[in-house]
């Protein structure tokens, strides 16, 4: 295994030949890793592809009853359906918005984070607050839900606090526009542990001799920071923000599920928990599917696009 | 070397998958063991039929196939025994000369019965003699669409004892949900009734210690939660107070924590379909007497009487507003005693509650949601069944000797000795199978329910058993039979007084009369529709939009589909009626 390994595996430009020829070589000394690799393809194949002939739903009009292949089909009713549906634009607003606004801060936060945690010189005090912020992304929605709404109620912590520094109490999840912070602020809260934790991979392999080159040239910890510290962290945020693009019409179904309320549909209500409550409970389970496809494609072009765009200004590839 | 290392490897790995899969293949094979013979083979009877069934039994056994997803709560099994060969199915098959088959088996967890019911109907497969689904409508509808069930309102006229018969009677419209024109498709599951119909729960001692009278119109109740806000009930002099404990995230009329008697004191019922004037039927949520609810709602938020945070809460949460201690009314079932209100003596130990009458609104009218007819799950019956009486004979059986036994009677202790009883030296009975474990052989940590093995779920329920025993418990009447008995053992005074209090005020109740399946336009429009409901009604409360926005809503109800729901559900009603 290990001389198979080790050998480098050099790409040449020889006739077609004995191109041909070096692959077969080359295949003869890999085939056992093409092996390896064979289960995790199987299981991906079954669990992420096969599934993905279910989106037949989204073109018909499907029964449970009937089953995928006797429901009628009735092309792009269902797109149609949504387009024409009198709260898709609010929805999709929503969700734009909201996503827009965790995917910015969830990309400045953790990088602002990162450096500072960067600076402290005692492994133990950045250890501790490094594994601190990344408890609240193992704790599910149920539950800080209902400790949200505890906290954030009209007799909660945060508004008793509010009143004894003189300020009026705010209705924190009832409110939209204060309803969108909640959102914004808790899921922050929630997951900038774990991508504080990118980060601070990353700086982990600055090489040190450029800080000291820099201290030679009399470069203050501040200009090093701004020249060497983060252009050399451009590159994986630029990589984490491409990821999360394909999450722009995700909202985080389970914390607003478990955050909102009739009183915030207008300004809370987002593409999942609308679909959660169309398809769903009403049983429409060929339009869920075609939201889904919807929300798939957009994901999907965003991907593509924003992968470009890292390309072109940043010279970042991941594949 | 290293390399056929690997390779090895490589092949172990998936040779462990292929076991696993292999492994759960297996067990699926014993969850659905293979006694899928064809059961419709003829029960060797020749006149198979009727005739043959004399002195409640079959002369010669009758063979009844079903299928059956194992509950939680019937799948202890004593050592030996399963769902195919028990007490139960010994007992039927000795007394009643029915011979149980099942022709599959699951377990039922993840709605596992339903998808493989499902299945079965999509797969066009035959059906066993009975089916038995206690569940969503839309499975009830697939099963009756299916044409594969009989029309049971013969058999029932035909076989069925008085007490089944009365229990049916006890409400027609129980027939509803699965009438298709004049035919009832399935037997209806009886369970007990009015057990969800609500009362108003007051704190006796706030009452007491205010020097108040429990309210009896809303204008009282108004007087009544003024004083449980201002004047410090719980005399810990901060203005911490609510008068009535309240939850709405989920609806305007909910099962606990309850405001729908404010809409009732005016007129409607919101979130379900009512019965106007005319007959025809109209939903409770956009009659005008809502405005005048909502406007009551608003003004009590305003003056502090619930909670501000009520739109964020749940029943559940909503209630804990009274465990809490700080609410002082809150309405639901007549079982809230047993849960959750042991909750608020752990809080506040000195508290004490009492059950009063739903109060009256200005014209004297009084409403709250309920009074919905007790079924909780259905049996259909093959049209092809051979004996397709059999299930009835059944079910009457379950009525006469294990519904109500009377002292004295075979059955007075219990199902079977040795499964959920056993009796001591002295010749008390016992079910602590923990301090006894010698008297349960086969039997470990928990005894044996051989009723709940039944096709009928829980043997058989009289609807008015458990109201009627409380009533007369209520009365100061002894507990005589074993049912009366358990009763009075494990439920509270308070919890018997208010089951009285419920039946005093039978005739308030507001049924929901639409029991049909999701219909076309529901089925697009329902979410817009709900969502616009929602959000007004709770905006208005909130004073986000002023109380005239309802009137709106209305319009834009109608107009966004709810005038073509109205109609498709009177269509259905007059269909059925």
């Amino acid at each position: 295994m290990e001389s198979a390994l080790n050998k480098p595996l050099q790409q040449e430009t020889k006739p077609k030949q004995q191109k041909e020829k070096r692959a077969r070589e080359l295949f003869s000394r890999t085939w056992p890793l093409h092996l390896m690799l064979l289960p995790a393809a199987i299981i991906t194949f079954i669990f992420a592809y096969v599934p993905m002939s279910g989106l037949i739903m989204a073109f018909q009009d499907f029964k449970p009853y009937d089953g995928i292949f006797r429901s009628k089909l009735v092309g792009l009713e269902h797109f149609r359906f949504m387009f024409e549906y009198p709260d898709s634009k609010q929805v999709i607003m929503n969700t734009l918005i909201i996503s827009g606004l965790k995917i910015v801060f969830g990309l400045v936060v953790p990088f602002t984070f990162a450096i500072l945690l960067n600076e402290v010189r005692k492994m133990f005090f950045k250890r501790v607050v490094q594994t601190l912020v990344y408890l609240p992304h193992f704790i599910s929605w149920v539950i800080l839900g209902a400790i949200l709404t505890d906290m954030l109620g009209s007799k909660g912590i945060v508004n008793q606090l509010l009143n004894t520094l003189g300020l009026e109490s705010v209705f924190w999840l009832g409110e939209g526009n204060w309803f969108r912070f909640t959102v914004v602020v808790s899921d922050i809260w929630q997951n900038f542990g774990f991508n504080t934790i990118v980060f601070l991979a990353a700086l982990s392999g600055v090489n040190p001799s450029l800080y000291e080159a820099a201290e030679v040239d009399g470069a203050t910890r501040w200009k090093q920071t701004l020249h060497i510290t983060v252009p050399s962290m451009i590159p994986i945020a630029v990589v984490v923000g491409t990821l999360s693009l394909g999450n722009i019409l995700n909202g985080g179904f389970d914390q607003i599920f478990n955050l909102y309320n009739a009183l915030v549909y207008d300004k809370g209500d987002i593409i999942d928990t609308f679909v959660y409550r169309t398809a769903i409970l009403n049983g429409q389970y060929s339009f869920g599917t075609a939201v889904g496809l919807f929300k798939s494609i957009i994901g999907l072009i965003m991907i593509v696009f924003s992968y470009r765009m890292a390309y072109k200004y940043a010279g970042y590839r991941i594949f | 070397m290293k390399k056929w290392l690997s390779v090895l490897l490589v092949l172990s790995f998936m040779l462990a998958i292929a076991a696993c899969s292999g492994g759960n293949n297996t067990n699926k094979g014993t969850n659905a063991p293979a006694s899928n013979k064809p059961g419709n083979e003829p029960a060797q009877t020749e006149e198979g039929n009727a005739e043959g069934f004399a002195d409640g039994k079959y002369t010669t056994p009758v063979t009844l196939t079903t299928v059956w997803g194992l509950n939680q709560n019937g799948s202890v099994f004593k050592e030996g025994e399963t769902i195919e060969d028990n007490v139960h199915t010994r007992l039927v098959k000795e007394r009643l000369g029915i011979d149980i088959k099942y022709n599959w088996v699951v377990t039922n967890t993840n709605d596992a019965y339903k998808t493989k019911l499902r299945l079965m109907l999509s797969s066009g497969e035959e059906m066993p003699d009975v089916v038995t689904y206690r569940g969503d409508l839309e499975t009830v509808n697939m099963l009756i669409d299916s044409g594969q069930f009989m029309p049971v309102g013969d058999l029932v006229d035909k076989y069925a004892n008085d007490t089944y018969k009365a229990g049916l009677d006890l409400d027609p419209t129980i027939w509803l949900p699965i009438s298709r024109g004049a035919d009832k498709m399935a037997l209806p599951i009886l369970d007990y009734a009015y057990n969800a119909d609500h009362v108003m729960w007051v704190r006796e001692d706030w009452l007491t210690k205010l020097n108040l009278k429990a309210p009896t119109t809303l204008a009282e109740m108004e007087a009544v939660m003024e004083a449980f806000v201002k004047s410090d009930p719980d005399g810990d002099s901060k203005a911490n107070t609510l008068g009535l404990a309240t939850g709405f995230k989920n609806g305007f009329a909910n099962w606990m924590t309850d405001i729908g008697f404010i809409f009732g004191a005016h007129g409607t019922m919101p979130g379900q379909w009512n019965q106007a004037a005319d007959g025809s039927l109209e939903h409770g949520s956009i009659n005008p007497a809502a405005k005048a609810a909502l406007s009551n709602l608003k003004e009590w938020l305003d003056k502090g009487y619930i909670s501000q945070d009520s739109a964020l809460l749940d029943e559940t949460t909503g209630s804990e507003l009274f465990t809490k201690g700080e609410a002082g009314i809150m309405f639901g079932p007549n079982w809230l005693p047993a849960w959750p209100f042991p909750d608020l003596l752990n809080n506040v130990p000195s508290a004490k509650y009492k059950a009063y009458p739903i109060p009256a609104g200005p014209d004297g009218k009084i409403g709250s949601a309920g009074g919905n007819p007790p079924a909780n799950g259905y049996v259909f019956v093959n049209k092809k069944a051979k004996n397709p009486e059999a299930i009835i004979h059944y079910y009457n059986w379950f009525f006469d000797n294990m519904a109500n036994p009377q002292p004295g009677s075979e059955f007075e202790k219990g199902f079977a000795e040795g499964y959920d009883y056993a009796t001591l030296p002295d010749g008390s009975i016992t079910a602590d199978i923990a301090k006894y474990p010698d008297l349960f052989p086969g039997l470990k940590d928990q005894t044996a329910p051989p009723l709940f093995y039944t096709l009928t779920f829980e043997g058989a329920r009289i609807p008015t058993l458990y109201a009627e025993t409380h009533v007369k418990l209520a009365g100061g009447a002894e507990a005589v039979t074993p049912y009366e008995k358990q009763e009075f053992n494990t439920r509270l005074k308070e919890n018997t007084d208010a089951m009285k209090v419920v039946m005093d005020q039978n005739a308030i109740r507001m049924k929901n009369y639409y029991m049909g399946p999701l219909t076309e336009t529901m089925q697009s429009k329902n979410e817009l529709l709900n969502k616009l409901l929602n959000e007004t009604f709770n905006k208005i409360v909130y004073g986000q939009q002023p109380v005239d926005s309802f009137d709106t809503m209305v319009d834009n109800w109608k107009k966004s589909g709810g005038e073509q729901i109205t109609k498709e559900v009177n269509d259905w009603y007059n269909s059925v009626k």
